[in-house]
């Protein structure tokens, strides 16, 4: 028996509003209410509600066979809270069907992992209550923000007592080895835990998460049928098949003009029609299959870019400084005791903020290649430094007069 | 006629016909004397096309002698070529299309070619009359203007000006027009409207066709301050030309909106620019202040220097130990430095007046930070130039440079608020401006004169 594991990954962000350096110290106001409404609505009337319920009518169709996962980070939930509450009605209902499986991560998708391992640790356990509350399940298996993983992230997550984690089953790490079968996070020695690494299949989960609509693409079309003939092509040389994707596949980053709602409709029955496959959830893939072996990473990985590395939130010097002075702020933040200014932080600490002042793509005059609300790397940069100076007027720090911050960084 | 000419590796097309095109080109201005832009974007793109086997025979008002330009002919229209004898023996051989003599039949006049592209026509007068002095007569040789030119220039509007701009021009013109009687050239492309008369009186006199090469326009000159008779010579230029070469989209779609021409006459070609080695030893010399903005360019309108001066006056009181270096010299000049003076900001202002060679070089080099917030900025290689200094720009929306340059700090020039935010953030994030300039450099690579050429090169060959 071989099963196909689904993760989806549902995420926004509290966007910053365009903030004036000669707002701070005066404004305490940060983000753009107006644009994260509209992009939350749009998100919503595009993916999460036609998609939700066509898992749920898939679900009802498959009587308990066809399973999906997901990940929706805190500040998705709460703004979907604030902005489109029928989304998430849409996703409690999925709950209710017990065959949907919702993972941890850290509530605020921030990079805490590598940069604060206490804050790391308040944020999974945040995330987890939350998810528990909303719906009524203890997350039992790991996913990071963007799918950052290392050794030390593995054995964090081992220690906290999660099942399993998943990460990006990049090519330099698993060499020969295939990303088809269930692995142990490496180094946990006799200590008798066992927690499980599930590896994407980055090949298959693009074809649909990237390649579905190209049709420069020798495969274009792509339907169900095909897609699940490559699936069972794996039968005997694979137990699972992990295709993670972001949420927005459907319906946003793949319009529904594309045809994506459609292939999602007839892949499970596509996929069951050969004897040896179903679906499973990662949990459930965890129980199902045995450890084939302990996979070391040698680096720090993610799902991010064709680098699979973490350069593009932390790879030039704007990124680092402005990742540095943030999370310095830590220990004041939660010393002042006041949740709206923690709250605050730690949305400051979301992972996109500092994707936004990515140079990478920027290099090949393809400025439209990704998407990001401001005209170039540098005014993200410059619009949140001067939120950060307002926030730590806020915290009593002191701004630096100007000579000294020169010579600081000179 | 065949001949037998080794194509040089990079002639980007097959020499089907063994033929080499010639161009004749008239400009106005050429380096190390130059006024802006257009002398430094005549240079890269000569040797750009000289490097693609194109021959170039390159006529100026005047040249001083100290210009270096061994991969054309260059001629001064009053005198021939530049000292012939002592051209290299790469080019010594190559006939020539111009005339080498001076001109027969035609009065050359002692009087020197002041003229620049950019000095509107009151301030050349005044330059004009520091000169006049010297002149015995200021006649204007009777052919210069012949038959087909009188149709262009009208000789009433002409003598209405008086010893401006325009006598220039016609000088101008009827000197090249003696300089090229029975030459031979494939195509005649001319910089800006000063050359347009020539190059319209050159096209119907020898049928061949004419490329009207746009640097800048009236319209970014001078606003809504035209002048109506340089407007007027520039859009005839435009309609007589059989090709249109614009600097940039944003120059591309004023042309069109000001002269009302068919768009598909217009082709878009960026400048380049040449890298240039970051000079050590200017880098923080003494006396600098701890930071430093500069301004580099033309006093005038079309730069913007007054969203400059009042940007400043916002950032002063945040950032102590600044200065602000206005370089440059032009007809608001008197204005700004009022201007700074009440606003109460003279100390940490700085007016270095025109900057020539090495100075523009040291300027550059201690700078952290160039702005050039012009009004409306055809191309603005000036921001090419900084950042060859490893000095991060912010540049306005304005220019046709920000349509080719990412890694900046772009800003619509009339928003002082956003402008004075970009120089604090510049000023205090060394991590920001290191990053610009490392990414900047990297796209510099890539605005290389030489794909300049190759698009000239096309426009040529869509009129032969």
């Amino acid at each position: 028996m071989s099963s196909v594991v689904f993760y989806f990954q549902v995420h926004q962000p509290f966007r910053l509003r365009r903030y004036s350096y000669f707002e701070s110290t005066r404004n305490p106001f940060y983000f753009d209410d107006d644009k994260n409404r509209q992009i939350l609505e749009k998100v919503a009337h595009k993916c999460y509600l036609p998609t939700n319920d066509l898992i749920l009518k898939l679900i009802k169709r498959g009587e308990g066979r066809f399973k999906v996962s997901y990940s929706i980070t805190g500040v998705a939930i709460e703004q979907m809270r604030n902005y489109c509450s029928p989304a998430l009605e849409s996703f409690v209902k999925l709950a209710e069907t017990g065959c949907v499986e919702f993972l941890a991560e850290t509530y605020y998708h921030s990079l805490a992992s590598i940069h604060d391992s206490n804050e790391f640790l308040q944020q999974i356990t945040l995330h987890s209550d939350l998810i528990h509350d909303l719906f009524g399940q203890k997350p039992s298996v790991f996913r990071n923000t963007e799918l950052i993983y290392s050794d030390h992230i593995g054995s964090t997550v081992a220690e906290l007592g999660f099942k399993g984690v998943i990460a990006e089953g990049a090519d330099d790490i698993l060499g020969w080895r295939s990303p088809n079968f269930v692995y142990s996070v490496a180094g946990q020695g006799n200590g008798g835990r066992d927690t499980r690494l599930l590896l994407k299949n980055y090949r298959l989960s693009d074809d649909v998460a990237f390649r579905f609509s190209n049709r420069g693409w020798p495969e274009f079309p792509l339907t169900a049928d095909k897609f699940a003939s490559w699936i069972h092509r794996i039968s005997g040389a694979g137990e699972i098949v992990n295709l993670f994707m972001d949420y927005e596949t459907f319906g946003e980053h793949q319009w529904e003009s594309t045809g994506i709602f459609q292939f999602l409709e007839h892949l499970p029955e596509a996929v069951a029609r050969h004897p040896d496959w179903d679906f499973c959830t990662p949990s459930e893939a965890i129980e199902r299959y045995s450890s084939f072996a302990e996979i070391p990473f040698g680096r720090v990985t993610s799902w991010a870019d064709v680098d699979r590395d973490v350069t593009a939130w932390q790879g030039n010097r704007m990124q680092i400084s402005a990742l540095k002075r943030i999370y310095e702020l830590g220990d004041r933040v939660k010393q002042s005791g006041d949740e709206a200014l923690i709250d605050t932080w730690r949305k400051l600490l979301t992972s996109d903020h500092f994707y936004y002042m990515c140079t990478k793509w920027f290099a090949d005059g393809d400025v439209h290649a990704y998407f990001s609300p401001f005209d170039s790397p540098y005014d993200a940069f410059i619009n949140y430094m001067n939120v950060m100076r307002d926030f730590e007027s806020r915290l009593g720090v002191a701004p630096l007069p100007l000579a000294d911050v020169a010579q600081m960084t000179a | 006629m065949p001949r037998i000419f080794r194509y040089p590796l990079n002639y980007p097309y097959a020499p089907s016909t063994l033929h080499i095109m010639r161009i004749l080109m008239l400009g106005w201005e050429y380096p190390p004397h130059i006024s802006g832009g257009l002398g430094t974007a005549c240079e890269g793109l000569t040797v750009a096309l000289a490097r693609c086997g194109i021959l170039i025979d390159f006529i100026v008002p005047r040249l001083s002698g100290d210009e270096r330009a061994e991969h054309m002919l260059l001629v001064d229209s009053m005198n021939g070529p530049l000292e012939p004898e002592e051209r290299g023996s790469q080019s010594a051989g190559r006939r020539r299309i111009v005339r080498r003599q001076s001109v027969k039949g035609v009065r050359t006049m002692p009087l020197p070619s002041l003229l620049s592209p950019y000095l509107n026509a009151k301030t050349f007068d005044e330059l004009l009359a520091a000169y006049m002095s010297r002149l015995t007569a200021a006649e204007l040789p009777p052919e210069a203007l012949a038959s087909s030119l009188g149709a262009i220039v009208e000789r009433d509007a002409v003598s209405h000006y008086g010893h401006d701009i325009f006598d220039a021009v016609a000088r101008y013109t009827s000197n090249v027009l003696s300089l090229s009687e029975g030459c031979d050239f494939d195509v005649i492309h001319a910089h800006d409207w000063m050359t347009f008369p020539a190059a319209i009186a050159l096209s119907r006199l020898s049928g061949k066709p004419m490329v009207a090469h746009v640097h800048s326009l009236e319209y970014d000159r001078s606003g809504a301050n035209v002048n109506p008779q340089i407007q007027s010579i520039e859009k005839l230029g435009i309609e007589a030309a059989d090709a249109v070469i614009a600097v940039s989209y944003y120059t591309a779609a004023i042309i069109q909106q000001q002269h009302a021409i068919n768009g598909e006459k217009i082709s878009v070609v960026h400048n380049g620019v040449y890298p240039r080695r970051v000079i050590q030893k200017y880098r923080r010399n003494q006396g600098w202040p701890s930071k430093v903005v500069l301004f580099l360019g033309r006093i005038t309108f079309q730069k913007g220097p007054d969203y400059f001066v009042e940007a400043a006056a916002k950032v002063i009181p945040h950032v102590p130990d600044v200065m602000f270096v206005m370089a440059g010299s032009g007809d608001m000049l008197n204005r700004m430095v009022d201007r700074v003076h009440q606003l109460g900001i003279a100390k940490n202002f700085h007016f270095p007046g025109f900057l020539k060679g090495e100075e523009v070089e040291e300027m550059f080099s201690v700078a952290d930070l160039y702005v050039m917030p012009s009004v409306s900025e055809p191309f603005g290689i000036s921001a090419l130039e900084a950042i060859n200094y490893d000095t991060p720009v912010i540049i306005s929306r304005q220019s046709g440079v920000s349509e080719v340059l990412g890694h900046a700090l772009k800003v619509d020039f009339w928003d002082i608020d956003r402008m004075s935010d970009l120089i604090i953030n510049g000023l205090m994030h060394e991590e920001l401006r290191q990053d610009m300039v490392s990414m900047a450099r990297e796209e510099l690579r890539r605005l290389r004169w030489d794909a300049s050429a190759l698009k000239t090169i096309e426009v040529y060959r869509r009129l032969l």
